[in-house]
């Protein structure tokens, strides 16, 4: 089986990207604020007027000289006095991920992964959603952990090309006045000068 | 896929640290808080108590010791210096944005750690629950770490390194300015190479 690295190098070859750069854990995330209820949600399309704490891209894709794998995608829903809550309650979603015009990972679904009733898909996460005791409405501590799928063959995002990820239910309801959060983490290159300048 | 040894060996082959193969292999970790509430860490670990705050004199190894980074974690030291959990402290909608910089580079940038517990800790189980009083109350406290599985990143000999970071709140987005009573704290953990006289004394 192909490493994280071995992947990413063919990959790259192929496509005839860099493949030079600075090895690194590359982690990128975005958020949508107030998404209340909605059949869709899609990430890494939209970053007007948000933080560094937000998001740490600029646009929906990478520079030209960095590329990453996707092996672990996060989902979080912040309730609006900040506490973590299930992603989109207990009703089933899929999620796909587009990179270019190629629908990459295709109507996962991840209900399954969070809530009491979770079944998760791999024993790392088996209480990757579990859920504890309810601690009333105006808790302050964290009884909801993130719904986490980590993915079996690792996807990659080539240098300047567009992605998107996109959530979709029947009608889910998010925290109408906090925020969801979509996190991809892998290895990936950054850009790095070395002796160039 | 490449072993931790074989990729320290790989970097010492390319930085020329032809001696490097014939020290002892280990494991190893160094720590240090952000006392004056810079935003950097280990850069001014030479100031600080050993061990109660670091467990470094100054933020780079000595000759023949490096550090291959497989995990970097964030925590809390609080006024009485125990160690806190970030979530506990700074509530589940906050996030700590962090560069690791080795000598002139930028070697990770812009990477999140998520106080509601995150991506790359590789299980999520790895937290716990306490009873909260009488009605027993359970919450969890996750890691707040990032498992470097794809490439660790090593720290030679002789080369200083820091930890730069930002504390956010990701629902209103704005900066979260840690204070006295809540410095915070990272590790990095690895496999380490330590000096070895045996061969030379």
């Amino acid at each position: 089986m192909a490493s994280q690295p071995q992947k990413l190098a063919y990959v790259d070859g192929k496509l005839g990207a860099p493949t030079s750069g600075q090895q690194t854990t590359r982690i990128l995330f975005n958020t949508i604020e107030a998404p209340g209820t909605t059949s869709t949600l899609v990430f890494f399309r939209n970053f007007q007027g948000l933080t560094s704490g937000q998001t740490n891209l600029t646009q929906n894709k990478l520079d030209s000289m960095e590329s990453m794998i996707i092996k672990t995608i996060s989902l979080y829903n912040y309730a609006p006095e900040g506490n973590l809550r299930n992603f989109g309650g207990a009703v089933q979603q899929t999620l796909s991920i587009i990179v270019g015009n190629q629908t990459v990972v295709k109507q996962l679904p991840i209900q399954f992964n969070q809530g009491t009733n979770g079944q998760a898909f791999d024993r790392l996460h088996e209480n990757g959603g579990a859920e504890g005791q309810a601690l009333g409405a105006s808790d302050v501590l964290q009884n909801t952990l993130p719904c986490e799928i980590r993915l079996l063959t690792d996807i990659v995002i080539p240098p300047q090309v567009a992605f998107e990820v996109r959530i979709d239910s029947n009608s889910a309801a998010y925290t109408a006045a906090g925020a969801v959060t979509c996190v991809l983490s892998g290895y990936g290159k950054i850009f790095s000068a070395g002796n160039s300048f | 896929m490449i072993t931790a040894q074989d990729k320290i060996l790989h970097v010492a082959n390319k930085l020329g640290l032809t001696s490097l193969k014939d020290m002892q292999a280990s494991t190893g970790a160094v720590y240090d808080v952000d006392t004056d509430l810079s935003g950097q860490i280990f850069s001014n670990a030479a100031r600080h108590q050993n061990p109660s705050i670091t467990n470094i004199n100054e933020n780079q190894f000595e000759v023949n010791e490096a550090l291959l980074v497989e995990t970097i974690a964030f925590y809390v030291l609080n006024a009485g210096g125990d160690t806190e959990n970030f979530q506990r402290i700074y509530g589940s909608d906050t996030d700590i944005m962090f560069d690791l910089i080795i000598g002139n580079k930028r070697v990770m940038k812009d990477t999140p750690i998520f106080a509601a517990g995150s991506p790359f800790t590789f299980a999520n189980t790895a937290n716990f629950t306490a009873a909260l009083g009488p009605n027993n109350l359970q919450f969890f406290a996750p890691r707040h770490q990032v498992f470097m599985e794809g490439a660790g990143i090593l720290i030679p000999p002789q080369v200083q390194w820091s930890v730069q970071y930002t504390i956010f709140n990701v629902v209103s987005g704005a900066v979260v300015a840690p204070t006295a009573s809540t410095q915070i704290g990272c590790y990095l953990f690895g496999t380490k190479v330590l000096l070895n006289f045996n061969t030379s004394i």
